[in-house]
């Protein structure tokens, strides 16, 4: 009994701590001027530009979601139904987006697209997509097709074929059938795919900050420039208040959609690709397929090529010059710091965070698992409602909060605000996996004499580890891909590779972020390489 | 070791689980049958202690267990999933509950390799259950709950995933096992033909209720009730009017010993068919070696069930009519 309240008012009173009270201080700063006032609310509704950036917001939320949906939805239908060469490189290759840091993307994006840009020198001009809608369009379907292709794949191949048999002997076809009969089913995980994609467009910061300039602001950045260069917290309350209300209803529409995806997908699958022959890759389907790999390839690859073929160019020449400056261990007074300071700190914040977030995401999965007790929804609510929060509102609550004590400016501030934004990750990962074990494992082991704490680490944690390294690999990437909270909450000595490459590029000193990009991208893949090495022995 | 149920009670939403004096002696195999949703499974779920009850006793040897964990009950179960540990070896699934034990790693390995030859899996320890056939699983999960000697072993519905042959195979096996090592069983099957071949006496169970505790013959041709009697096979239930202690329909009469309303019952391998004009013939189904016939007597069907070459006639020449006897009935 003891074990079971500590485990729930443990985490809880870390969540109270780092997340509501934050949480609290912005609605009163966005709120309250003696008494409840909606002055600095409307103040933003009715200013121009703040306006005109939360329409951009949802905007370009709704048109990155189609884009990705136009680009991922082909990409499902040929997982699902084909076996082809090079498909698991190919969807070895769709894991990178995924743990790659914004802040390249951007970057990747501003060597190939901007004035000197590798794309602009082919075409012999600029084809106006760098600093306009056009990117952050671009490089949103990036980051989340693949996640449609994933979830919407998995899902058709769990279309019991039957169905579709069934519907030709009633003489549907072709598109009718698709329509009536195979679309309902996979709908689920389109909808699911979508919902998660809208969320993170929705609370994009990176790289809107980057290739999107002041007329293309998301809210995220608004709030940044808001507090960081205006320094006025009250309309950057306003504004966290704002996208706070938003998000929580987005996330909500999203976990809802999740849950009826998550029930379709624990089906058999059923229906076996089919492999292609020869003959098949010389049909129109084949070329069609080969087309859309060879688009996903260049697609995902490019950026990655463009900022490591500008890491590699010095004073137009191959050189490692670069990579010498990088660890050369010069003190560099742009951020305040050594380069070689940035890469450990990173790696610091990253394994920090990633045992924090296993220490609040554990004990809340297991009590969540295992235990009915009273206000367990609400629970569920308060410990799944920092996923709807955005690391800018995060930086902004602990600013807010957190000053005047002697935890400000300290390396935990950073990696607790970190864990707040990677446990929720984590949490999903654990819960998902202990949802697969059948009750009849734990039960068996008790009748053979294991205790239930017992039970739990000889039985369910084995069985469940895949989706907590799954999650700890989460919690790693997402640290260090980390920008806004850090750039806020972290004093000089402190930065990391992001802030570091944020502020090369701030001086556009385009070489030196290049090399320390793909030093990111080397720490990162790692981590991916693991995720797929995990993810394929998983039960 | 003896197991009793007093006055239990456990209410799930409209479901109503209600058991008073079910008792399990020492050494006995016992099993529950019954249909789907009749609680059987959930009695044993009380016994093992996964669910406590609303209210009653559970005795281990007359001492009362509803606090004890599962953990401290000295109990083995079979689940009809088995439940092996997907992430163990065969030997590691065997040894698990030694291990809780804390026994020493000698002991185990010996205890381990006695478990797998009872049931017969020695040379698969280094195997993982997903490499085993269903069968051998199903052993597995016998073993690793025998290791443990447990006082009680509770089995649920452990062979109604696997093949019509292999069933008949391991049922014997786990009778044989039983009586080798005199360990109390409690079995739980919706299966009357298992139940029957396996059982020292058997629950039948309806509705949260248990209908009749008895042995497998006293249940099949003297049950209490008509729920007992439709479900362990074929039944003929007459109602009749019963005159002098004697019951008739046409020239069928049955001794009965009492007036009024009664329900007569009797199997269909009770009745005997003569050259005759007491019933007419409805119909005939062959089975393997034996035939089985409809016949009607003032509207009221009955069905025989004979051994082919019993019949007075051959099957080609089937008379209209027939003469009926009646062998061994009782009263519902």
């Amino acid at each position: 009994m003891r074990l079971r309240t500590g485990f729930i008012l443990v985490p809880l009173a870390f969540l109270l701590v780092f997340f509501y009270v934050p949480l609290v201080s912005i609605i009163k700063t966005g709120l309250w001027e003696n008494g409840f006032t909606l002055k600095y609310i409307s103040a933003v509704l009715q200013n121009d530009y703040h306006r005109h950036v939360i329409l951009f917001t949802v905007e370009q939320a709704i048109a990155s979601t189609l884009l990705t949906l136009a680009f991922g939805l082909p990409g499902a239908y040929i997982f699902a139904k084909y076996d082809f060469l090079g498909k698991r490189l190919t969807r070895a290759i769709l894991t990178v987006p995924f743990v790659m840091p914004g802040i390249m993307v951007a970057l990747g994006y501003i060597l190939l697209f901007g004035r000197d840009g590798i794309i602009t020198g082919l075409f012999g001009h600029d084809l106006g997509i760098l600093y306009s809608w056009k990117g952050i369009l671009l490089a949103h379907a990036f980051y989340n097709f693949p996640i449609v292709i994933r979830m919407v794949s998995s899902l058709w191949q769990r279309v019991n074929p039957h169905y579709e048999e069934a519907a030709m002997a009633l003489g549907a076809r072709g598109w009718r059938l698709f329509w009536r009969v195979t679309l309902p089913m996979i709908s689920p995980a389109i909808f699911a795919s979508a919902m998660l994609t809208f969320v993170f467009c929705f609370l994009s910061f990176s790289i809107p900050l980057i290739i999107g300039g002041y007329q293309y602001a998301t809210i995220e950045v608004d709030i940044f420039t808001s507090i960081m260069t205006l320094l006025d917290f009250k309309t950057g309350s306003a504004l966290a208040i704002i996208q706070i209300t938003l998000s929580v209803v987005f996330m909500y529409l999203y976990l809802r959609s999740l849950d009826a995806y998550a029930r379709r997908e624990e089906q058999k699958v059923l229906r076996k690709p089919v492999p292609f022959t020869r003959r098949d890759w010389l049909s129109l389907k084949g070329l069609a397929i080969a087309l859309y790999s060879f688009l996903v390839f260049v697609f995902i690859v490019s950026p990655l090529l463009a900022v490591l073929y500008d890491s590699l160019r010095f004073n137009g020449h191959w050189s490692l010059e670069w990579y010498r400056r990088v660890f050369s261990a010069e003190y560099n007074p742009m951020f305040g710091a050594t380069t070689l300071d940035a890469i450990r700190n990173s790696l610091a914040f990253g394994f920090t965070t990633v045992v924090l977030s296993l220490l609040v995401a554990l004990p809340i999965a297991y009590a969540l698992h295992r235990w009915n007790f009273t206000g367990k929804r609400l629970f569920d609510v308060m410990v799944m409602l920092p996923l709807a929060s955005s690391p800018i509102t995060l930086g902004l609550g602990y600013v807010r909060v957190f000053h005047a004590t002697p935890l400000y400016y300290t390396f935990w501030i950073v990696a607790v605000a970190h864990t707040i934004i990677a446990y929720p990750f984590v949490l999903r990962a654990v819960s998902t996996s202990l949802k697969k074990i059948r009750p009849n494992l734990f039960e068996a082991a008790l009748s053979l004499g294991a205790r239930e704490w017992k039970a739990f680490l000889k039985v369910e944690l084995p069985l469940a580890l895949g989706g907590v390294i799954v999650g700890a690999i989460f919690a790693f990437a997402i640290s260090i891909a980390e920008l806004g909270a850090t750039y806020m909450l972290a004093k000089p000595e402190y930065t990391t590779m992001t802030v570091a490459i944020y502020k090369f590029l701030g001086a556009r000193q385009f070489g030196s972020a290049s090399a320390l990009s793909v030093l990111l991208m080397v720490v990162s893949m790692a981590g991916f390489l693991a995720i797929e090495g995990v993810g394929e022995e998983v039960w | 070791m003896r197991v009793e149920l007093r006055n239990v009670l456990k209410e799930w939403g409209d479901f109503r689980l209600e058991i008073d004096g079910l008792i399990v002696e020492d050494g006995e195999f016992l099993t529950l049958l019954g249909p789907s949703g009749c609680g059987k499974t959930t009695t044993l779920r009380i016994i093992a202690g996964f669910e406590r009850p609303d209210r009653g006793e559970i005795l281990f040897d007359g001492r009362p267990v509803n606090d004890l964990p599962p953990y401290e009950r000295n109990i083995g179960i079979v689940f009809q999933d088995y439940a092996l540990f997907p992430h163990m070896t065969v030997f590691k699934n065997v040894a698990f509950g030694l291990e809780m034990k804390g026994l020493p790693r000698g002991e185990i390995e010996k205890k381990v390799r006695w478990a797998l030859e009872i049931v017969g899996l020695t040379g698969l320890e280094n195997r993982y259950p997903e490499q085993l056939s269903g069968g051998q699983q199903q052993r597995v999960a016998l073993a690793r709950a025998l290791v443990v000697e447990p006082k009680v072993l509770l089995l649920d519905e452990p062979l109604s995933n696997l093949d019509a042959k292999i069933r008949e195979r391991l049922r014997g096996e786990i009778k044989r096992i039983q009586r080798t090592l005199g360990i109390t069983m409690i079995y739980v099957t919706h299966d009357q033909e298992e139940a029957m071949a396996i059982s020292d006496r058997i629950a039948v169970m309806n509705f949260g209720k248990v209908e009749q505790v008895g042995e497998p013959l006293e249940l099949y041709y003297s049950p209490r009730t008509e729920f007992v009697a439709r479900f362990l096979g074929l039944s003929n239930i007459l109602k009749l009017e019963a005159e002098n202690g004697r019951a008739c329909l046409g020239e069928l009469c049955f001794d009965v010993g009492r007036d009024g309303t009664v329900r007569v019952f009797f199997r269909p391998e009770s009745v005997y068919i003569t050259p005759g004009n007491t019933a007419e013939m409805i119909d005939y189904e062959l089975l393997p070696g034996r035939i089985r016939i409809k016949l009607e007597i003032d509207g009221k069907s009955l069905i025989a069930e004979r051994f082919l070459n019993e019949l007075p006639f051959s099957v080609e020449e089937m008379p209209e009519r027939v003469g009926v006897v009646v062998r061994d009935f009782s009263i519902l």
